[in-house]
């Protein structure tokens, strides 16, 4: 190894720790601690110095690698290749096990509620990864706001089904068109800006519409939120452990046992239905003209322009549709929990969504699931690690746009191919 | 004698205080090739942005000539110029969905009559017949231009992944997928060989003569624009210069001076 | 009575904007030059105000005289915080620069994310408070029923942003820097070709916008007295608000619409109701991008086909 290489690294590093020391030094190393009211500063100096040391070193260890795969080929693309081959060819397969899989998932052995829970949470991201990527992975719209129709279908479905007594079923679907409607709303004067400007104007929606949830009490009891929230039935069969008298409960129906873990998994179930729904409703409509158009929009809008296409009323479809599926994950996740508060609505839900569908291959729908449990599992492990498990998570963010930008699932397979349709 | 396709009369556009096209007045005939030169910086594909809705003409006026209607194109944004107007058009700078295949373009050209079949989508997401039907016969429109420019075994391939020659007839077919009454290509022939401007001009031709399209031509490549135009408009500096036949222009002694320069 | 009133929001509202103008020219310069939203500036307000804070605290245990800790305070928070820009941009964005549009947007997201958490693991999640530093002030109206209040603390603020205003100001017209930025908002490849470091002035950007950024961090936790985590958030939304009003792409315009949004704020606080004044800010914002995208002194946009 050449001594100049040797030398610069070595300044390098050491530059790079100098660097460490700035920023770490202050925030990290010297951290203010209340006492009585006062703060104080109590100086961490050790693990700045071992942050500051893990740095210097690490920025050596990269140089090294750099240097070192300059001479040799890339064996990070590669990788990265075959995972996407496999994938392609084994699709089917794949898609038909995980189906499979989750479909007997409540009743494994190891399963028991804490899992349960985890995967209805999953689910519940990967419907709204799934409706979000209609709206960023297919037309190509950077919306930073979606959670603002999670929470329209939310407080819509909470307030119909506290209000006037109509069951879930009747509900969701009204949810769902409110949530739509508020798509329309709020896309009519934005959906002609740019990539970035239409972001943080959704952002700001996402953040009116969390605003006006908190302050409006009359309707939506404000920070209160909305309790008692009626719980779900197996069609009319209400999970109950003491049934009312001459009223039939699920476990009398069917005559077993009352257990707990009945509500919860028809509760998954539901989700799961409701989240499979929403894949084959996108798989089918990339394959009509409109889902054709929103990937032309998203390609390049002045050539769809040129072709007659009609962009706002394009993109407002695509906006319409992604919020009613947001609407629709609302309502359950306001059935599942029985309490909504605007707690649950804040921008951090609309950034991992985001997160979800640009990770997982803008347009893929598997790389939805993979990059949910992948993102979402990152944040379950370490959930006794609170700020540390969103750093991995904001990390996480930054490295995938760094090395693999078009997300886990990059490849795309057209809608229409000239062989399948002329073989007639 | 047959009304003119395209008129256009006192065209200006300006930007701030820069007059890019000045009291422009030309006409194209359907079923003729018009072509439109000068050097650059001439004005010529602003004169197409103004044809095509993308910049709102300072004044002047622009109509389109259909068999029963005078169009006002000033009246059409831009993508209703090319849904409603029917006058389609190419870039300078080729403008194709890269990422999607060769057909998906084509069939993307036919998006207006598809999702009429679709009946807004309903229709389409429960497979009615009418909409297979209709998608069949894009598929077909599609492979009909496909077999002319010969891309038919390259139809399911990204268009980001063909060659550059390709890549411009394709763009080409695609603005014909939309039955244009009126064809606007902007430099169609910039970066190709003698052999794939031959092909062009064949191209250019089948287009003129088998389906009645009118052609306006924007283009610096003088062996295209000698070998098919039927009628030439040069413009220099935003302002028509001369106006003739092909053979007519490349003798005139305006076009020469603006192309390139006076005799000291 | 109403005219005393309506000087204080006055007041009010300039001290206010000055700090969101400061914030503002961060949003600005990144945009002009490199054209993307730095989604992250706003929580590199938050870094500068929490160092401002621990600096203080500290000069606190001295007997160092009040100017001095000033001083000294502005240039620790400028610099250090400069050192997070700086890093920042090298980590998450330069990789970035030939990646597609949304690409650094996401890493800016991403390192918003990293920043807050960051700094919530380790300072703590609880919000923190700071004695006055700088006390007193004029009073005067005091007979027509409601007194207004001109404290030393805001004259402070209004003056140390009108130099730095007028020290970048000269920074950027007058100097080969200056030009360099200049040349690359206009064409970065061609900046590059006539020889100019186009990465050392993008990292330069960086640096004063975040410096900026930090004095008004150090400004708001001596003008509130309390932080948290997530105040860069907030203000990051109201000042981009800010930048866009007064013109993306304008130093000047920023400063402008940042006196805007906190005139626009406190009036609303001050005559409206004060728990939707975010709302009024949000609000301003969506107006501005629909109906009026490129602010008071912007230049318009014009895509070519």
């Amino acid at each position: 190894m050449e001594k100049k290489f040797f030398q610069t690294s070595i300044k390098d590093s050491l530059f790079t720790g100098l660097i460490a020391l700035a920023l770490f030094g202050p925030i990290v190393g010297l951290r203010t601690v209340a006492k009585n009211e006062v703060l104080e500063v109590h100086p961490k100096w050790f693990i700045v110095l071992i942050i500051v040391i893990v740095c210097a070193v690490g920025r050596f260890l990269t140089n090294l690698y750099v240097y070192n795969r300059d001479q040799k080929t890339g064996i990070q693309s590669s990788i990265g290749k075959s995972i996407s081959n496999f994938l392609d060819t084994k699709g089917y397969q794949i898609a038909l096990t995980a189906i499979i899989f989750s479909v007997i998932f409540p009743f494994l052995p190891f399963t028991d509620r804490y899992l349960m829970d985890i995967a209805i949470m999953m689910l519940t991201y990967i419907m709204l990864g799934w409706g979000l990527n209609i709206v960023i992975g297919l037309a190509g719209l950077l919306d930073l706001g979606y959670v603002a129709f999670y929470a329209v279908g939310a407080y819509s479905y909470a307030l119909f089904a506290i209000h006037f007594g109509w069951s879930f079923w009747i509900c969701l679907p009204i949810a769902g068109i409110f949530a739509a409607m508020f798509g329309v709303l709020l896309g009519f004067p934005v959906l002609r800006l740019r990539g970035d400007y239409l972001a943080i104007v959704t952002l700001a929606f996402g953040e009116m519409i969390r605003i006006l949830l908190l302050n409006w009490y009359q309707l939506t009891k404000g920070p209160d939120g909305l309790t008692g929230i009626p719980r779900p039935s197996f069609f009319g069969l209400p999970f109950k452990s003491f049934p009312d008298e001459g009223e039939q409960t699920f476990h009398t129906f069917f005559g077993i046992e009352y257990d707990p873990m009945q509500r919860i998994i028809f509760l998954y179930y539901l989700i799961l239905v409701l989240a499979l729904i929403t894949n084959l409703f996108t798989i089918k409509i990339r394959r009509l003209p409109i889902g054709r158009a929103w990937e032309a929009l998203r390609e390049d809008e002045i050539a769809c322009k040129s072709l007659g296409v009609n962009p706002r009323n394009t993109k407002l479809t695509a906006f319409a549709i992604g919020a009613m599926f947001g609407g629709f994950a609302g309502s359950f996740f306001a059935t599942r929990q029985a309490f909504i508060s605007p707690e649950s609505f804040t921008f951090i839900e609309s950034a991992i969504i985001v997160a979800i569908v640009v990770l997982g291959g803008m347009g893929s729908q598997t790389g939805v699931v993979l990059a949910t449990v992948f993102l979402i599992g990152l944040i379950e492990v370490f959930r006794d690690f609170e700020s540390y498990r969103m750093i991995a998570f904001g990390g996480a963010m930054v490295l995938i746009m760094i090395f693999r930008p078009r997300g886990i699932l990059a490849t795309r397979k057209p809608t229409i191919t000239l062989e399948k349709s002329s073989s007639k | 004698m047959s009304q003119k396709l395209l008129d256009v009369e006192n065209l200006t556009m300006k930007f701030g205080g820069l007059v890019a096209i000045d009291n422009l007045s030309f006409s194209a005939d359907k079923d003729k090739i018009t072509s439109i030169i000068g050097p650059n910086g001439a004005g010529k594909t602003t004169v197409f942005n103004c044809l095509t809705g993308f910049y709102k003409a300072t004044a002047g006026s622009m109509f389109l000539n259909k068999e029963n209607e005078r169009l006002n194109l000033r009246k059409f944004s831009d993508f209703k110029v090319a849904q409603k107007a029917g006058v389609a058009r190419t870039f300078q700078n080729i403008r194709l969905f890269p990422q999607m295949s060769v057909l998906e373009n084509l069939m993307v050209a036919q998006h207006n009559k598809l999702m009429d079949a679709s009946g807004f989508t309903i229709l389409g997401l429960f497979n009615s017949p009418s909409f297979v039907n209709k998608e069949k016969e894009a598929v077909e429109i599609s492979k009909y231009w496909l077999d002319i420019i010969g891309l038919t075994h390259r139809a399911d391939d990204d268009a980001g992944d063909l060659p550059y020659g390709d890549q411009r007839k394709l763009e080409i077919v695609r603005a014909m997928c939309i039955n244009p009454h009126l064809l606007c290509l902007d430099e169609p022939a910039a970066g190709l060989n003698a052999k794939e401007s031959a092909e062009l001009n064949k191209l250019l031709l089948f287009i003129k003569n088998e389906k009645k399209t009118g052609i306006l031509l924007i283009e610096h490549d003088m062996s295209v624009v000698m070998e098919i135009s039927d009628h030439v408009v040069v413009l220099n500096y935003g302002k028509k210069i001369f106006q003739g036949s092909a053979k007519e222009t490349k003798n005139s002694p305006e076009v020469i001076e603006a192309y390139l320069g006076t005799e000291e | 009575m109403d005219t005393a009133y309506f000087l204080q929001q006055l007041i009010n509202g300039v001290t206010l904007g000055s700090v969101y103008g400061l914030i503002a020219i961060g949003y600005t310069m990144v945009y002009g030059i490199i054209g993307m939203i730095n989604f992250a500036h706003g929580d590199i307000f938050m870094v500068g105000a929490f160092i401002a804070l621990i600096s203080f605290i500290l000069f606190a245990l001295t007997s160092i005289a009040l100017p001095i800790v000033l001083l000294l305070t502005l240039l620790i928070a400028m610099v250090f915080t400069a050192c997070y820009g700086w890093t920042v941009e090298k980590l998450a964005y330069k990789p970035l620069r030939k990646s597609f549009r949304l690409a650094p947007l996401i890493s800016a997201l991403g390192m918003s994310i990293v920043l807050q958490n960051y700094v919530q693991a380790a300072q703590g999640a609880r919000i923190k408070t700071l004695q006055p530093v700088i006390q007193g002030g004029f009073t005067f109206m005091e007979d027509t029923g409601f007194t207004v209040s001109l404290s030393y603390l805001q004259i402070f603020i209004v003056l140390v942003t009108i130099v730095l205003m007028a020290i970048f100001t000269l920074l950027i017209t007058k100097t080969a820097l200056g030009r360099a930025q200049r040349a690359c908002e206009q064409d970065r490849t061609m900046t590059a070709l006539m020889g100019i470091n186009v990465d050392r002035t993008i990292s330069i950007t960086f640096i004063i916008g975040s410096s900026l950024a930090s004095v008004a961090g150090m400004m708001f936790v001596m003008y509130y007295g309390v932080i948290d985590f997530y105040i860069g958030f907030l203000a990051g939304i109201k000042a981009f608000t800010a930048a866009v009003l007064g013109g993306i792409g304008s130093v000047p315009g920023a400063m402008l619409g940042g006196l805007l949004i906190g005139l626009i704020e406190v009036f609303w606080s001050g005559y409206i109701s004060i728990e939707y004044k975010d709302i009024a800010a949000f609000t301003v914002l969506v107006v501005v991008l629909i109906f009026f995208p490129t602010g008071f002194l912007g230049k318009p946009d014009i895509e070519k086909v």
